[in-house]
């Protein structure tokens, strides 16, 4: 598998939907001064950021290596959606207010794919809504993965103690599952 | 001890202690019949868990109150300031969420000395083959603190999963993973100021950890690892730039995949040297196995012995490419 480098109208697309859920300039952020590649695999596209000099040091030979991996892993498009990767969300966390911040119980529960329930929440913006991805992170503000709400987070304080507000979409715990 | 002497004793001990007889007469024939008879004790006791902090992530400082939190005792390794033994009771070491947000890695004291030894800095083209599951690609990331490009080789499309997985885990954003055979590296777009080859190999120094290997490798096996392990170390020497710095390791005891390996090389590549490695570890290489003699400098190379130091068996060497002269020499 060969690198290459984003097309400006993709990459476009792309930050439109990273700002949206998580605030305008976050996409800038997150690419600091590395450009963005891409790598193609059967049914999805995975993108990275590089630095901007590993561009002249390996377009040439590009398709001569089987490229797995490369730099920073941004995220992966898939039937035309975008879904951050794991790996850039603990920074994502220094950056978005769109976060939930959960109990030490539920913490646990999130890093086993367990989803969030009322009770368990600790802090959310009463901004965000129904159907929009946050970070889910502990007491510490480190970030145990993402979530999607399912109500709008003002409507919160009316809900019951176990009704869900987030469901689990990755989370650190992935590793372990996958690794075992 | 005649050869029928020994072969006899051997034929005992492997017996006794459900060994392949060609092993014990190796052992023998290296050590002595009381060495042996240690180093088979100590096979049988469990290898301390260590673990090593992820200083892209948290600080060392911060760990160590953070895990006894959990009921984990930690204790440091001397010559490795990110490195500790980990006691963790009853909860297990990849469980915790510490694991799981990349503060530590599992890994062996031998593993992460031979990334010491490698010594690589910040800003560097640095090679690991056979990399995965990336317990050493992700510390040279770290010592690295994610500058430079760190060159991750891997055939196994089973095994990438776990490197790509723990590069991502530990947060190392300077690596390059390329799957391919470690023995073809002439299309590589760079000269490494460093490689590191843990070579692929016949396992003789785990037996601590997998009793089964005491029986499920044959004298053929750890000729065919050998085979590999010189084809993989050439193609490294090859790849390597001038004034380079090259560690290869493996968790095997046997010289014939360490020591031989290194003396063929120094007579193919006499631009290649060994150095002494400053750390204090280990004892030193051999360089009279079997009372064959090899290079003398092999005893600047250093062995990890279960009964000697209660680790995994493993074998690190470190060599330098030396410069051409301006005359071609």
């Amino acid at each position: 598998m060969g690198i290459e480098l984003v097309d400006p109208v993709d990459w476009d697309s792309i930050t439109e939907q990273i700002d949206i859920e998580f605030g305008e300039g976050t996409t800038k952020a997150l690419l600091g001064d590395r450009v963005p590649v891409k790598i193609a695999k059967e049914k999805s596209i995975i993108f990275y950021a590089i630095p901007m000099d590993w561009m002249t040091r390996l377009t040439e030979v590009s398709e001569e290596l089987d490229f797995q991996f490369i730099g920073k892993e941004l995220g992966t498009l898939e039937k035309g959606r975008f879904r951050l990767g794991l790996q850039v969300l603990s920074e994502l966390a220094k950056i978005t207010h769109s976060f939930i911040i959960v109990s030490k119980k539920a913490a646990e529960a999130f890093t086993y794919g367990r989803s969030i329930i009322r009770e368990s929440v600790l802090e959310l913006n009463p901004s965000l809504v129904r159907g929009q991805r946050v970070l889910v992170l502990n007491k510490n503000r480190e970030c145990l993965g993402m979530a999607s709400l399912s109500v709008d987070a003002a409507k919160l304080l009316r809900l019951g103690g176990d009704r869900l507000v987030a469901k689990n979409l990755v989370d650190v715990g992935w590793f372990l599952r996958r690794l075992g | 001890m005649s050869n029928k002497e020994l072969r006899e004793r051997a034929k005992q001990l492997a017996r006794e202690h459900g060994y392949l007889q060609y092993m014990i007469e190796r052992y023998i024939s290296l050590w002595g019949e009381e060495e042996t008879l240690k180093f088979i004790e100590a096979c049988e006791q469990p290898i301390r868990t260590s673990i090593r902090v992820n200083t892209l992530k948290i600080s060392i400082t911060t760990i160590p109150n953070r895990l006894r939190d959990k009921g984990v005792a930690l204790e440091r390794i001397p010559w490795l300031d990110e490195g500790f033994y980990a006691d963790y009771g009853d909860s297990s070491p990849g469980a915790l969420l510490e694991h799981m947000l990349g503060f530590y890695y599992i890994q062996g004291v031998p593993s992460m000395t031979a990334v010491h030894v490698l010594d690589p800095q910040p800003g560097e083209t640095v090679l690991d083959l056979a990399a995965a599951p990336g317990g050493k690609t992700t510390h040279i990331a770290q010592i690295m603190k994610n500058t430079g490009m760190v060159v991750a080789v891997e055939q196994d499309r089973q095994r990438m999963t776990s490197l790509r997985s723990n590069i991502i885990r530990c947060g190392a954003t300077n690596t390059l993973v390329l799957r391919g055979d470690a023995r073809k590296l002439d299309h590589l777009p760079f000269k490494p100021d460093r490689i590191l080859l843990d070579a692929p190999c016949s396992g003789e120094g785990l037996i601590p950890l997998d009793p089964s290997r005491k029986t499920s490798k044959t004298m053929a096996d750890i000729r065919f690892c050998a085979t590999r392990e010189d084809e993989m170390l050439e193609a490294a020497v090859n790849a390597l730039a001038e004034g380079g710095t090259m560690v290869y390791s493996t968790c095997s005891i046997a010289p014939e995949e360490n020591e031989y390996i290194i003396d063929d090389i120094l007579k193919r590549h006499p631009e290649m040297e060994l150095v002494r490695i400053p750390t204090e570890f280990g004892s030193p290489g051999y360089s009279e196995p079997y009372g064959v003699q090899l290079n003398k400098s092999l005893t600047l190379a250093r062995r990890f012995l279960p009964h000697l130091h209660g680790t995994e068996g493993f074998f690190i060497c470190k060599m330098m490419k030396r410069r051409r002269t301006s005359d071609g020499d």
